[in-house]
């Protein structure tokens, strides 16, 4: 060991395969070593610091430091040299994934122990469709209803930290969809809708705005601007988004998997009657559900191996990059099928022998009904009654609002009343209704 | 050869000439030397390499474990332990000699990701019992049972990952413990684990062990200070077993061996 703190091994010499170059290249092996910080700082840096066992990947897979002797090939070298990637951005990719959590997709948080704890699992399954479909059908009060009722249900139900980190990405998701379909999908209309010359031209009164404020350009940013119809995509989209990522993530926090299967189960056992496999379904959900974590943490585990390596980026070309990556790729591929193959004995001797239907599952948790989900049954009928209600309240007296003041103008709209009013076109692509 | 689940009576004392503690588990008292729990003769095992040579793992290994004892197997890495405890499970055929295992018996890898089946503690403990035609109310007295043994009543239902190495550890022995197993066959438990989870992992396994007379350990390891929760031991080198005796015997045995290669690399 030097008086560096780096615990050098004797170094190895790589002969050049290259007549021209006459000198062999020196590599300097060393073993990173965490020093205390008042210990002396680096005198010289190594070229490249490797482990024994990158050292053997240095020998198998032939990478080594380019260089080439002369003076000529040296200023050459230092041209294209500048032009290398530089190795920072792979450094930060394993570094990023290496600080990463195993457990990225929702886990069930078992304290406290809340109202929606409760709720029996195949309840908590029929909100979770009824939140992915009320959305896309529903009046956009509703959808905004929706996302603040599912907003206020997260605060309350989840640790602080947990909602804060949810909500907040999940809402600068929905809130870029928001401002992105919102301005761009009605912002360019000019090409794609009638140009007519301005009523004054041709000698027709203007249209008088709407009584009741209507205006189907709802905002203007310079060229982009909010249309109704631009209002109605950016709402859906957002809202769809985060009710579908904050519910299910809500129903995975206060739900155990076996919960979650149990409720599934119960859901395609009437399959079984045509032949659907639902046993080794359920089995394979719940695997699966173990096994996302292990693959998780072999990720991060193989590129915490490669971090640790101290592995200096700057000097790899390109290909030196790629090829470690390739590495780390296949390492991570072995180490799961190795994984699976260990679970595979594992449940071999725990008495699995591959029939799922002879192999019985239990579900421990009890699933009788009581108080809480007859709320959440009733919650659930007054959601879609609501849903129900506001799309044909609110929607159709604002249509027959609009209709009845286009009507009294001596226009209509195609889609007012399509079925009673004889129209014609008036030469400016629009109808109007034949007196 | 397939395993071959023959009993083997008292053919211990006729192969082995080693004095090694059998307690009593009849009503008279009487040291009873035909109660084993585990009985293995001239095991052998080998693979075969790339280039079709074959090479042995073990060599004529024989061994007997009394039944409601805690027995270590010890021996240096790569000396052929994991293996013999494999063959013990029938996850392996040894290619020559005959092995006995009470049944029901179970089997805890060293590294509790691969024994963790399920995604929360309850469901894996549970998982075992999938076999046996039980009741929802006796499947949960097993598993609640299972858990209170290691001391992981709490956690029934923690998400494995949240768990820690030994935590995970002690789900994996419940697991084992809630199929009524007679022999349990641990492999290197405490590797990953700290001290105080080490300890709480042995402590586990022994108060399994103390609750029935019934269930025998067979325990895996290469740490020495593990063996004074050992009431017998196998030593293991190069594929052999080298020696079969009580804890003290064992660690006296590798003390003089320590003793005798300190003398030798500093005469």
């Amino acid at each position: 060991m030097n008086s560096t703190g780096v615990r050098t091994l004797p170094a190895l010499l790589f002969h050049s395969p290259s007549p021209n170059t006459q000198h062999s290249i020196r590599k300097t092996l060393a073993l990173p070593k965490l020093s205390p910080p008042n210990l002396p700082q680096l005198n010289h840096k190594p070229l490249l610091f490797l482990s024994l066992e990158s050292s053997k990947i240095v020998r198998a897979r032939g990478f080594g430091i380019r260089c080439s002797s002369g003076d000529d090939a040296s200023e050459g070298g230092s041209k294209w040299a500048r032009w290398l990637p530089k190795g920072v951005v792979a450094e930060r990719v394993l570094r990023l994934i290496s600080g990463a959590t195993s457990s990225p997709i929702g886990q069930y948080v078992s304290s406290p122990t809340t109202f929606l704890h409760s709720v029996d699992p195949r309840i908590k399954l029929v909100w979770l469709l009824a939140l992915v479909v009320l959305p896309a059908r529903s009046h956009i009060v509703m959808r905004f209803g929706l996302v603040i009722y599912l907003a206020l249900l997260s605060i309350w139900v989840l640790p602080k930290q947990l909602w804060m980190d949810q909500l907040g990405r999940v809402g600068l998701l929905s809130g870029v969809l928001f401002v992105m379909l919102g301005l761009g999908s009605d912002s360019a209309p000019s090409l794609v809708q009638l140009r007519t010359p301005p009523p004054a031209m041709i000698n027709l009164p203007s249209l008088p705005s709407s009584f009741s404020g209507y205006s189907y350009l709802v905002m203007k940013l310079g060229p982009l601007q909010l249309t109704r119809k631009g209002l109605s995509v950016a709402s859906t989209s957002a809202c769809l988004t985060f009710t579908i990522f904050q519910s299910a993530s809500l129903c995975l926090a206060t739900t155990t998997p076996e919960k979650l299967a149990s409720a599934l189960r119960w859901f395609m056992l009437p399959l079984t009657a045509v032949g659907v496999p639902v046993a080794e379904i359920i089995l394979t959900l719940l695997l699966s559900l173990r096994f996302i974590n292990l693959v998780f943490d072999e990720v991060r585990n193989a590129a915490l191996g490669i971090v640790a390596r101290r592995i200096n980026w700057q000097q790899l070309t390109i290909m030196e990059t790629f090829d470690i990556f390739v590495t780390y790729v296949r390492r991570i591929f072995k180490n799961i099928f190795s994984h699976a193959e260990q679970i595979s004995q594992a449940m071999i001797v725990r008495g699995f022998r591959g029939d799922s239907r002879n192999h019985k599952i239990y579900f421990l948790s009890d699933s009788s009904l009581g108080m809480p989900d007859i709320i959440a049954s009733l919650c659930l009928v007054g959601l879609i009654g609501a849903a129900v209600l506001s799309e044909v309240i609110l929607s159709g007296a604002i249509r027959i609002l609009s209709c009845e003041l286009i009507r009294g103008l001596g226009f209509i709209e195609e889609d007012c009343y399509p079925a009673f009013s004889p129209l014609q076109d008036d030469g400016a692509g629009r109808k109007r209704i034949i007196t | 050869m397939s395993i071959a689940a023959v009993t083997l009576p008292s053919i211990c004392s006729q192969i082995f000439n080693c004095a090694f503690p059998v307690r009593a588990t009849v009503s008279t008292g009487v040291t009873n030397t035909s109660n084993l729990a585990i009985e293995g003769r001239n095991l052998s095992y080998a693979i075969t390499a790339k280039n079709g040579k074959l090479v042995p793992i073990l060599n004529d290994c024989s061994l007997c474990i009394p039944s409601g004892q805690l027995w270590m197997l010890l021996g240096p890495n790569g000396c052929g332990k994991s293996t013999l405890l494999k063959i013990l499970a029938g996850l392996l055929n040894p290619t020559h000699g005959a092995v006995y295992v009470k049944r029901p018996r179970s089997f805890v890898f060293q590294n509790p990701d691969h024994q963790v089946v399920m995604p929360t503690v309850e469901a894996d403990v549970a998982f075992g019992l999938g076999k046996f035609n039980l009741t929802h109310n006796e499947v949960k007295s097993r598993v609640t049972k299972a858990l209170h043994a290691v001391g992981m009543s709490d956690y029934l239902q923690r998400p494995v990952q949240t768990l820690s190495g030994g935590q995970k550890q002690r789900v994996a022995i419940a697991g084992a413990l809630a199929e009524s197993c007679k022999v349990l066959l641990l492999d290197e438990l405490t590797t990953f684990l700290d001290e105080s989870d080490q300890i709480g992992v042995i402590k586990a396994v022994k108060n399994s062990l103390s609750g029935s007379e019934e269930v025998t350990a067979l325990w895996v390891t290469h740490r020495l200070e593990e063996l004074e929760y050992a009431d017998g031991a196998v030593y293991m080198e190069n594929g052999n077993v080298v020696m079969h005796g009580t804890p003290s015997s064992i660690m006296g045995f590798l003390k003089e061996r320590i003793s005798s290669y300190t003398n030798r690399i500093n005469p």
